[in-house]
């Protein structure tokens, strides 16, 4: 122990020993809130600037593709083209002079044994291996992926195409031999192919150095940056005050009432919209609920608790008016690729929106509850309406201010909801095993190629998800419908628009008739605010050369970003 | 009455109880003469300033500070008597019944006091809100309470202790008193002014306990608390953003009815500590 605390000051004190110019040097700050255990792309959990391709994951290693939120389609990385030959079967097709860090080239077979390699180990991106049946090389510079002929589901295998980032095998080969896993390997000495290689790294920051020798200068361009820190801060506020006082250039966090820094203190601090939202909405952090329990299990119940929550009122202060106010839509309506899916006639005619008067309407005539003496609605059969805990971790604060703001809504109308924060493993953990009555969260946060049959997958696919009681990464509440179930396989199977918006619209209005989840607000995938005292050229709405992302396409923004002249 | 026009004499104590009195009918009568919307009620957006409507701005919910402030104070003051209250009646039942039964049973009651006065207080209250289902505002008074009463059982034993030697204790044991009774009649009003002072000293304590327990996110559910305001200014950032209006009044609200209180208490000890009193 003494020794391991000995060395950690040692790194820390070189750390402070040798500031980098700040001239050549962007902060970063939200993606990182530990130290870091190493540099491993496969295992999931904080490790910038390795951890996911969308927080900065493409700095030193490459996927093959990016994904871009503006247009909704594949920009490429590594590979230079994606071609359908026939029905199941895509070729890839890498950049010439493809080369690592060490100054090997980067091949064919480095692809293949990467795909390999994510499916002999159980990594988080074995799930692709669901939907290929193979992967192999046909040229020195083409790559062939097949997909399952029982599961031929091309979306999801483009989505992973952007997530799995391609590791040497000549190196990997090596680090291989000695673990059980790969998920055990530290990786303390990465060697990727992208522009950047790893500086330092300290319980404080970690620093990455611009790779002179990278071999897409020429196809991507030479990122401006000759370092890029991302300083670990303890909590949200050091984090946001560092932005304002311009320590942090580019900030993932999230700053409540981020207007302010501009509006009232003049600080050159920006966002994608200059005004609410200020960001793009990506995501939607809904409530789940156990379908189980005595009371919520009553549909209309459910619909009643919808009618109650006052979206409004999360919009503007839980969500610092970053997201529009919610509709009862499994489909994001505003902003991204997906809202072409969207029908507004659907939602209100099948929908729900903030109505106490109809909650309580649903409560009294459509099932006969009446209210207790405590204020709380009691069921025909003596079932009283909660008290039932919806909970999300602590320190999450929008999400917490959220289910206040459920909780104090639904009261208002007769339903008992309280809330919970627990630790976050605690939290996670409830919501896998499926013990709980109300839990927040994101089902498939972010955006892919795959989106938005991945949400409904996520919400109304009950095939392949574990026992309550057990460990399931989706689904939590097990919501099982066979007609849902036939309509997501058949929405796998097309690309044709005006069918997969009718398979879209059928899903939704089961969706809206079950009710397995409420969607609360929007959120953004990333925030994404910028202080311009140092660097200036960040893209914005004005200005969109790049989507506003930490990573995949975003990694553009490092190419095209100025230095301040002072 | 009597009493009551001895502590009128201390100044201190007089000017203690009138911020609490301020206090107090600033908490019961606010509700009812100052505002007219609910504690709950969303009247603004996130961290709106102080304006004609909302005297103390918005919190970070948009629910009014000023109506917050009124029905924080309340429910704040609410959990500091059940955890004085608590607090004061086991620390006196065990100090007095350690100070009048030697032997074992006093070494028994006091060694079990000694071991809980070396574990911080804050663990056992962080360990017992965790557990806690339904953490009302009396439930977290008595959990309050309960964590608290170890030094009032000393201090009460040292004062049975040299009270049970005195004359009339003598007179009343030879008359053939129980012992239950002699405790009752002939120990515990001798204590009365100490346990009081003791007592106030104790709804401090349980003020500011609730204060901590809430900033760590351990405060009453669906009520709101001086201590339960603070905890969102601080997870919402209001220093950072500068909306003071969001974490000053309740500040102010916790320091100035601890401040009377103690100030009462010393006001008291003033009265009743003949050494302390002033020779007039």
């Amino acid at each position: 122990m003494t020794v391991l605390a000995l060395a950690a000051l040692l790194v820390a004190g070189c750390g402070r020993a040798q500031p980098l110019p700040r001239n050549e040097t962007v902060y970063k700050a939200g993606m990182q809130w530990g130290p870091v255990s190493g540099f491993n792309p496969f295992m999931s959990g904080d490790r910038w600037p390795v951890t996911q391709p969308a927080n900065d994951g493409h700095l030193i290693y490459e996927p093959l593709f990016a994904y871009n939120l503006l247009s909704g389609e594949l920009d490429p990385v590594l590979a230079r083209r994606l071609e359908w030959v026939d029905d199941r079967t895509a070729h890839v097709t890498l950049f010439d002079g493809t080369r690592w860090q060490d100054g090997q080239p980067l091949t064919v077979g480095d692809v293949v044994y990467t795909y390999d390699l994510v499916k002999r180990y159980d990594t988080p991106h074995a799930a692709v291996w669901n939907y290929l049946e193979r992967v192999t090389a046909v040229d020195d510079r083409t790559v062939a992926f097949t997909l399952d002929a029982a599961r031929p589901h091309r979306a999801m295998v483009l989505h992973e195409l952007t997530m799995v980032r391609i590791v040497p095998q000549h190196v990997w080969e090596i680090l291989e031999r000695d673990v059980d896993s790969i998920l055990e390997i530290e990786n303390r000495n990465p060697v990727g192919s992208g522009p950047y290689t790893l500086l330092r790294h300290s319980p404080e920051q970690v620093a990455v150095e611009r790779f002179d020798d990278y071999w897409g200068r020429e196809v991507h361009g030479v990122p401006a940056p000759r370092f890029i820190v991302h300083p670990i801060f303890r909590s949200n506020d050091a984090g946001n005050l560092a932005l304002e006082r311009n320590q942090v250039d580019w900030s993932q966090q999230f700053v409540p009432e981020i207007w302010r820094m501009w509006e009232d203190r003049g600080a050159p601090v920006g966002t994608w919209f200059s005004e609410a939202p200020y960001f793009l909405p990506a995501t939607i952090p809904s409530l789940f609920i156990n379908l189980q329990r005595d009371g919520l299990r009553e549909p209309l119940v459910r619909r009643a608790l919808a009618y109650a929550i006052d979206y409004p009122r999360i919009a503007e202060t839980a969500m610092s008016r970053y997201s529009p106010v919610a509709r009862s839509s499994m489909i994001i309506p505003v902003g991204v690729a997906e809202q072409r899916f969207f029908n507004e006639e659907d939602v209100a005619e099948h929908g729900w929106r903030y109505d106490p008067e109809e909650a309580v309407r649903i409560l009294e005539e459509e099932l006969g509850a009446t209210r207790g003496s405590d204020g709380i609605y009691v069921l025909p059969d003596g079932t009283r309406l909660g008290p039932w805990i919806a909970h999300c971790p602590f320190g999450w604060t929008d999400w917490m201010t959220a289910l206040e703001i459920v909780s104090e809504s639904a009261r208002a109308v007769g339903i008992d909801v309280r809330t919970e924060f627990p630790e976050a493993p605690v939290s996670h953990d409830r919501r896998y095993t499926g013990n709980f009555d109300l839990t927040l969260w994101m089902p498939e946060g972010g955006q892919s190629p795959a989106h938005p049959w991945i949400r409904f997958h996520h919400v109304m696919d009950n095939r392949g998800v574990a026992e309550m009681g057990d460990i399931a990464f989706r689904n939590w509440n097990r919501y099982q419908n066979d007609e849902a179930e036939a309509l997501l396989d058949a929405a796998a199977l097309t690309e044709d628009e005006a069918e997969l918006a009718a398979i879209y619209r059928r899903l939704d209005r089961i969706f809206m008739r079950d009710i397995p989840m409420i969607g609360l607000m929007y959120r953004p995938w990333q925030f994404y605010s910028f202080n311009e005292t140092y660097w200036t050229n960040f893209p914005t709405e004005d200005n969109p050369y790049a989507p506003p992302m930490h990573g995949h396409t975003g990694m553009q923004i490092y190419v095209n970003l100025k230095p301040v002249e002072r | 009455m009597e009493i009551i026009r001895i502590l009128l004499r201390s100044k201190r104590f007089v000017l203690g109880f009138g911020i609490l009195a301020a206090v107090l009918a600033f908490a019961l009568l606010g509700p009812r003469f100052l505002t007219d919307v609910a504690p709950f009620q969303r009247v603004g957006g996130l961290y709106d300033a102080p304006s004609r409507d909302t005297p103390l701005g918005t919190d970070n919910f948009g629910r009014d500070v000023f109506t917050q402030l009124m029905f924080g104070t309340r429910t704040s003051l609410h959990i500091g008597l059940v955890a004085g209250f608590v607090a004061t009646l086991i620390g006196v039942t065990i100090g007095t019944l350690a100070g009048y039964v030697s032997g074992m049973v006093e070494e028994a009651l006091m060694g079990f006091t000694n071991v809980l006065i070396t574990i911080p207080p804050i663990v056992v209250l962080i360990l017992l809100s965790v557990a806690v289902d339904a953490r009302t505002a009396t439930t977290m008074g008595v959990i309050i309470g309960v964590t608290a009463w170890p030094w009032t059982a000393r201090a009460v034993r040292a004062q049975t202790s040299s009270l049970r030697t005195r004359e009339h204790v003598d007179i009343a044991r030879i008359s053939g008193v129980g012992s239950l009774e002699m405790m009752l009649v002939e120990i515990l009003p001798y204590m009365f002014s100490y346990i009081f002072m003791a007592f106030i000293l104790q709804l401090t304590g349980a003020i500011l306990a609730e204060a901590t327990l809430s900033m760590l996110g351990l405060g009453p559910f669906q009520t709101v608390s001086l201590g339960t305001m603070l905890h969102w200014s601080l997870m919402w950032e209001s220093v950072r953003i500068g909306a003071w209006w969001a974490f000053v009044p309740a500040t102010v609200f916790l320091s100035i009815t601890t401040f009377s209180l103690i100030l009462m208490n010393a006001g008291m000890d003033e009265i009743f500590n003949p050494t302390l009193r002033h020779t007039r």
